[in-house]
């Protein structure tokens, strides 16, 4: 823990409008594993990118083992040492693990055909070294997330990396999957590597860095050890006032069942059905959070609910009423609203206006419409006043909507899908990609919605936003629902192993 | 910033244009004549005769149809390619109608050619369009494979169906002639008192002014109606539309089939409103001039008119180029095609500057995140 | 009965190789193309550019040298090949200069090319010929005889008078396969029409490598094209090419996205090329057999597009990260 690997000095990134990242200084030691956490927006990945080339500096220096260093491209900043393993997997599904791993660095014969065999052996070797479980001919596209992740690093590890960067590797892992990830890093710090890790969650930051850089609004706030500090304390420092970590849960006397999920049943692809034999229901007054690590069935479960997808097996019931081949406006109709888990995708038309995104899905209103043609004094009422009611930050309400930053747009997918008092919610991820602001505020108009009598249903693979918000807790697994439970009775760590398959009787996970 | 956009929305295809012009230059100049020169020839043939500005507002007349109904179909996503074999399609079966039934009154009979055009059409899209919806088949070949079917229905439809018994011997291959009630009525009789008359005048017909109706009343559709607001949504994000409960299949169909419909009556200028018979050496070619005009409109049915009376004109001045600055008329299809090239780079270059404009200034100053974050993840 | 037997003639199948030689060559090159991730609509276009300039080129080598012409026969013909894989990779490059720097949509950037070919093929046949439609004949290569397999009798039609571009086509087929599978230049190509950034990342430069599929569709079409003019019909006229050049697109998704896939769909759409050539007494209109090819088309992109499955990333414009 000697020598400084690498260390940055006033490095300062600009943007249209912002400046991303503001004289920031960094200093990781080698063998060190150093965490770097703010908030989204904070300018973490900025820094991680200027870090491996794929970003310029503005002003600043870089020095690497001592020396001074351009780092203009991602091949030059892998060629001294650095390796970046990204948040959102850079692979390819179609191609095996071997090929994604030496994918631009590939060992060749003559006429550049390919040595696979020599390459699958490489990789296995390293594989071997740090105790990672791979198969280099295996298709990375069947691989579980966390074996993606393994190929990710061994990806960096190949080109001969010595400084690994990690981004946000724990969003898409379970407990029990970050607890083998961890034990990983450890072993590649005894090997003579250094990690630097970008967080939030303060928690496993804590539990496995050495030192921990605190970044907010482009500036760092400070560089504190691991050790002696507490999770407030980096809290207050990321957002700069005291973070509110309980949210109120006041008892709520829940009313009629308004969601009734029997037996559904949903096809995947292929043989294996993604939703199998599904139970539940869902009263108004109450928040019923399904916990599970994406790929699961739930996202399948939430597009059926809305549907958006066709149910083969089983019956739906919305108030009472079935609902089992209704159509997605039908259901919409019936009072249901829906916050997708990707916004982007399902949520708002990003070229749109931010009006036009406002009205989607309620645009044949009768309040909006005069027979065939939209009402724009009633809709541009209608727009001002959501906008003033949730605190959207919008110049100009004709602007696309793409100008908006992400917790914004969150929020005009809220205040639509809020109005004109839907009996039901459902809400898939709701605080993905959104920053400590914007996640409270979520977190706070879904309690809102429960105790206004809606019935929430809340899907999430954040476990401390299920177990803080919801009144009972099921459990996605394989397509079907493991167990169930009420608040209070199931802590996380036993949360996390029903979704990875194991129970409660403490079967080890196959593999 | 808004007075700049709009500066700038406004130069871009005329700096387009220029440009088109520029790069049809170089060819004029290494076949050895005078750019200047043909450009010259050219306005002054298509400006300082009346003959010329009448003719260029009946070759206008089927583009502004040819490039609706491209344009409609673009709004959806969907490739529109086949325009060119519907209107085969539309302008037989308006033939068909004309010639084939007699005695009609004049008010029954034009209505039911033109219908006969745009059902014609919207048939020979159906299976394109379902082959699309149902089972992904990318409707660009299927449509254009439809085209060259209908190139040869046409031709033995005309040739050796239908060909008028008086034309036998002759080296003519056409349709009996349409009867005199199918006709569309020429505008000469509406521009005579204006002291305008000649054959030039008598030219044009009643499609110009139903074609310029026909596109208000579609900007006025997109712009205003429910439905044009799903048109907008299933363009922008068909994911996201679906989940708003806008049935994006049906949207598609619905506005394929208006496409189509509106395609049919492509050839109708010509068939109806000239000739009054479907020859087989009939106008063609102008589905592709439709989807040029098209592009340069921007699918916006009011920009629809200027850009069909550009290539209007850009076709009239073809016959003045050939023979007034001996260059071979095809260039004029050169020049066509590079503004089109020209045009759409021109376009994406506009679009991508507004969107980063836009990003600054939509959002009012808070944090510094919004940028990172947006970018970021 | 001898309708049944003249489908499987060995003629007919050596009629139905040669014929599916401008949409196996078409074909082949959407393949790198789209593997990259680049739609290519205008090979229509540029295969017609490859007829014109293929038989221009033939018949002004033999006009311009015409000593050479006569001691090496094969060089008009050559020289009208060259000429046309030229103009395909010009066309080729604006096509990629358009979509992949100018990032305009792919279709749009094919439909145009195929209006700007089409416009100048006219044109310069006017120019140099005087007749708008046709260009006065060319002669076309040496016909190869296939040594050990022109002996046998039964495969005489198929082995004998064979076109050298004929034995090159099926020799690039294999040769792109082995290259798309098992060299550096192919992993990356792929890798490129699948998830461009992750390629990026690693370093892989995506616009070059998406510019060399371009290319090389484009010299592919073009050398379709001279095929079609030099060896079938020995000169060019208007329109020759039918819209062989989008029925190129049907196989290659017909054929999954690799060159022996192409290679069999070609196959297919040759032989009802070919059939529709040799037909004579049938009670379906002439006009209609001529589109024989097109209905099949439909029917094979109505059946079997579902089960294909498509480069992720193609037809999607990539813009690096930071611009």
């Amino acid at each position: 823990m000697s020598d400084l690997f690498i260390e940055l000095q006033g490095i300062t990134k600009r943007f249209p409008g912002v400046v991303a990242n503001d004289r920031i200084g960094l200093a990781v030691h080698r063998g060190e594993i150093h965490a770097i956490v703010g908030e989204n927006g904070a300018g973490k990945s900025t820094l991680m990118r200027v870090l491996y080339g794929l970003y310029q500096p503005d002003e600043g220096a870089i020095a690497v083992k001592g020396h001074a260093v351009t780092i203009d491209s991602p091949r030059r900043a892998l060629e001294l040492g650095i390796g970046m393993v990204h948040q959102h997997f850079m692979l390819i599904p179609v191609f095996t693990v071997a090929e994604n791993v030496i994918l631009g660095s590939e060992p060749v014969w003559r006429f550049g055909r390919l040595r696979m065999r020599e390459a699958q052996q490489r990789v296995a070797e390293l594989c071997r070294q740090y105790g990672f479980v791979l198969d280099p001919a295996a298709e990375v596209g069947s691989l579980s997330v966390g074996e993606q992740q393994r190929v990710e690093i061994i990806k960096v590890l190949y080109r001969g990396a010595e400084l690994l960067i990690l981004d946000e590797p724990t969003a898409v892992l379970v407990p029990q999957e970050v607890d083998e990830l961890f034990n990983n890093l450890r072993q590649l710090v005894a090997q003579g590597k250094t990690v630097i890790f970008i967080s939030h969650k303060l928690d496993e930051v804590l539990a496995i860095s050495d030192q921990i850089t605190v970044l907010r609004r482009g500036r760092v706030v400070g560089t504190v050890p691991a050790a002696g500090t507490t999770k407030a304390q980096l809290a207050e420092m990321m957002v700069g006032r005291p973070v509110l970590v309980e949210l109120a849960h006041p008892p709520v006397e829940p009313g009629p069942v308004r969601l009734d999920v029997r037996q559904v049943r949903v096809p995947g692809r292929g043989t294996r059905p993604a939703v199998r034999d599904v139970s539940f229901a869902v009263r108004a007054g109450e928040i019923y959070g399904i916990a599970g690590v994406e790929g699961n069935g739930q996202t399948e479960l939430v597009e059926t609910l809305v549907g958006l997808r066709r149910i083969t097996g089983g019956r739906l019931l919305i108030d009472g009423r079935d609902v089992t081949h209704a159509t997605a406006r039908a259901i919409r109709l019936m009072g249901v609203a829906h916050i997708p888990e990707d916004r982007h995708r399902r949520g708002i038309a990003l070229p749109m206006a931010v009006w036009e995104n406002m009205i989607l899905g309620h645009h044949t209103r009768g309040e909006f419409t005069h027979g065939a043609l939209l009402d724009r004094p009633a809709i541009r009422g209608f727009v001002r006043r959501r906008v003033g009611d949730y605190d959207i930050r919008v110049a100009d309400v004709e602007a696309p909507v793409l100008a908006l930053s992400g917790g914004n747009q969150q929020k005009v997918v809220v205040a639509r899908e809020f109005s004109f008092a839907p009996q039901v919610l459902v809400a898939a991820q709701p605080t993905r990609g959104l920053d400590i602001g914007a996640t409270e505020f979520v977190m706070r108009q879904l309690l809102a919605a429960r105790s206004s009598g809606m019935a929430v249903l809340l899907v999430s693979a954040n476990l401390e936003e299920i177990l803080s918000l919801s009144d009972r807790v099921g459990v996605m697994y394989g397509g079907a629902l493991v167990a169930e439970f009420a608040r209070g009775e199931v802590s996380a760590a036993e949360l996390g192993l029903y979704m990875t398959g194991a129970g409660r009787t403490g079967e080890a996970r196959a593999g | 910033m808004k007075h700049r956009l709009l500066v700038l929305q406004m130069a871009t295809p005329v700096l387009a244009i220029l440009f088109g012009m520029l790069s049809a230059s170089v060819i004029i100049l290494a076949i050895g004549r005078n750019p200047l020169d043909v450009y010259a020839v050219m306005v002054r043939f298509n400006l300082t005769r009346t003959d010329s500005l009448f003719s260029i507002l009946f070759k206008t007349t089927p583009l502004i149809f040819a490039g609706l109904a491209v344009a409609l179909s673009f709004r959806v996503s969907l490739f529109n390619i086949g325009v060119e074999g519907q209107y085969y399609i539309g302008a037989f079966c308006a033939a068909l109608v004309g010639f084939s039934m007699r005695g009609l009154p004049a008010v029954l009979h034009l209505p039911l050619a033109l219908l006969a055009a745009a059902v014609g059409a919207m048939v020979w899209a159906l299976l394109p369009i379902v082959l699309k919806l149902r089972r992904g088949a990318h409707e660009v070949i299927t449509t254009i494979m439809m085209n060259y079917i209908a190139s040869a229905l046409l031709l033995y439809l005309i040739n050796d169906v239908f060909r008028d018994p008086t034309q036998i011997g002759t080296p003519r291959v056409r349709t009996p002639l349409v009867a005199a009630a199918a006709r569309v009525p020429s505008l000469g009789p509406l521009l005579a008192p204006l002291g305008l008359h000649g054959s030039d005048v008598e030219k044009l017909n009643l499609l110009l002014p139903v074609g310029i109706v026909i596109a208000v009343v579609l900007a006025y559709f997109l712009s205003r109606t429910r439905f044009g607001y799903e048109v907008r949504a299933v363009a922008f994000n068909p994911l996201a539309a679906e989940a708003a409960g806008i049935p994006n299949a049906r949207v598609q169909f619905g506005m394929f089939m208006l496409s189509a419909g509106i395609a049919g009556l492509v050839g109708l200028n010509d068939i109806l409103g000239f000739f009054g018979y479907l020859d087989i050496d009939f106008p063609k070619g102008l589905g592709f001039l439709g989807i040029s005009v098209a592009l340069l409109a921007k699918n916006n049915p009011l920009g629809v008119i200027p850009a069909a009376l550009l290539f209007g004109f850009l076709d009239r001045g073809a016959a003045g180029v050939q023979f007034f600055a001996r260059v071979p008329k095809e260039i004029i299809v050169i020049l066509q095609a590079l503004i089109i090239l020209a045009i759409v780079v021109a376009y994406e270059l506009l679009t991508r500057y507004v969107r980063i404009q836009r990003k600054r200034e939509a959002e009012l100053p808070v944090t510094a995140a919004p940028v990172a974050e947006a970018t970021g993840r | 009965m001898e309708y049944v037997t003249s489908l499987f003639s060995v003629a007919l199948l050596a009629s139905a190789i040669r014929v599916t030689m401008p949409i196996l060559l078409a074909s082949l090159g959407a393949v790198h193309a789209e593997r990259g991730g680049v739609v290519n609509i205008g090979l229509e276009g540029i295969m017609i550019m490859g007829t014109f300039f293929g038989a221009v080129g033939a018949y002004a080598f033999d006009a311009q040298f015409p000593f050479l012409a006569k001691t090496w026969p094969d060089l008009a013909p050559l020289a009208g090949v060259l000429a046309a894989i030229a103009a395909g990779l010009l066309f080729g490059l604006i096509h990629a200069l358009v979509t992949i720097t100018f990032r305009v949509d792919q279709i749009i950037s094919g439909v145009a090319l195929n209006l700007l070919a089409g416009g100048l093929a006219r044109f310069l046949n006017i120019l140099l010929f005087e007749k708008a439609t046709q260009s006065p004949g060319v002669r076309g290569f040496t016909p190869i005889d296939i040594p050990l397999l022109r002996d046998l009798p039964a495969l005489r039609p198929l082995v004998t008078g064979v076109s050298p571009i004929i034995i090159t086509g099926v020799a690039l087929v294999a040769v792109s396969q082995w290259v798309l599978r098992r060299t550096r230049f192919g992993l990356r190509l792929r890798a490129v029409g699948e998830y461009p950034l992750a390629a990026d990342t690693l370093g892989v430069n995506v616009y070059r490598l998406r510019y060399a599929g371009v290319l090389l569709s484009g010299a592919l079409a073009g050398m379709a094209g001279a095929y079609l003019a030099i060896e079938q019909a020995h000169l060019y006229f208007e329109g020759m090419t039918q819209g062989r050049g989008f029925i190129a697109l049907a196989a290659m998704i017909f054929g999954n996205w690799w060159p022996v896939g192409a290679l069999g769909a070609s196959a297919l759409f040759g032989y009802f090329d070919a059939l529709s050539l040799r037909v004579v007494r049938l009670p379906v209109p002439y006009q209609f057999i001529n589109v024989l090819p097109h209905i099949v088309t439909i029917l094979v992109l109505a059946g079997f597009v579902r089960r294909a499955r498509m480069p992720a990333a193609d037809g999607v414009p990539y813009t690096k990260e930071e611009e």
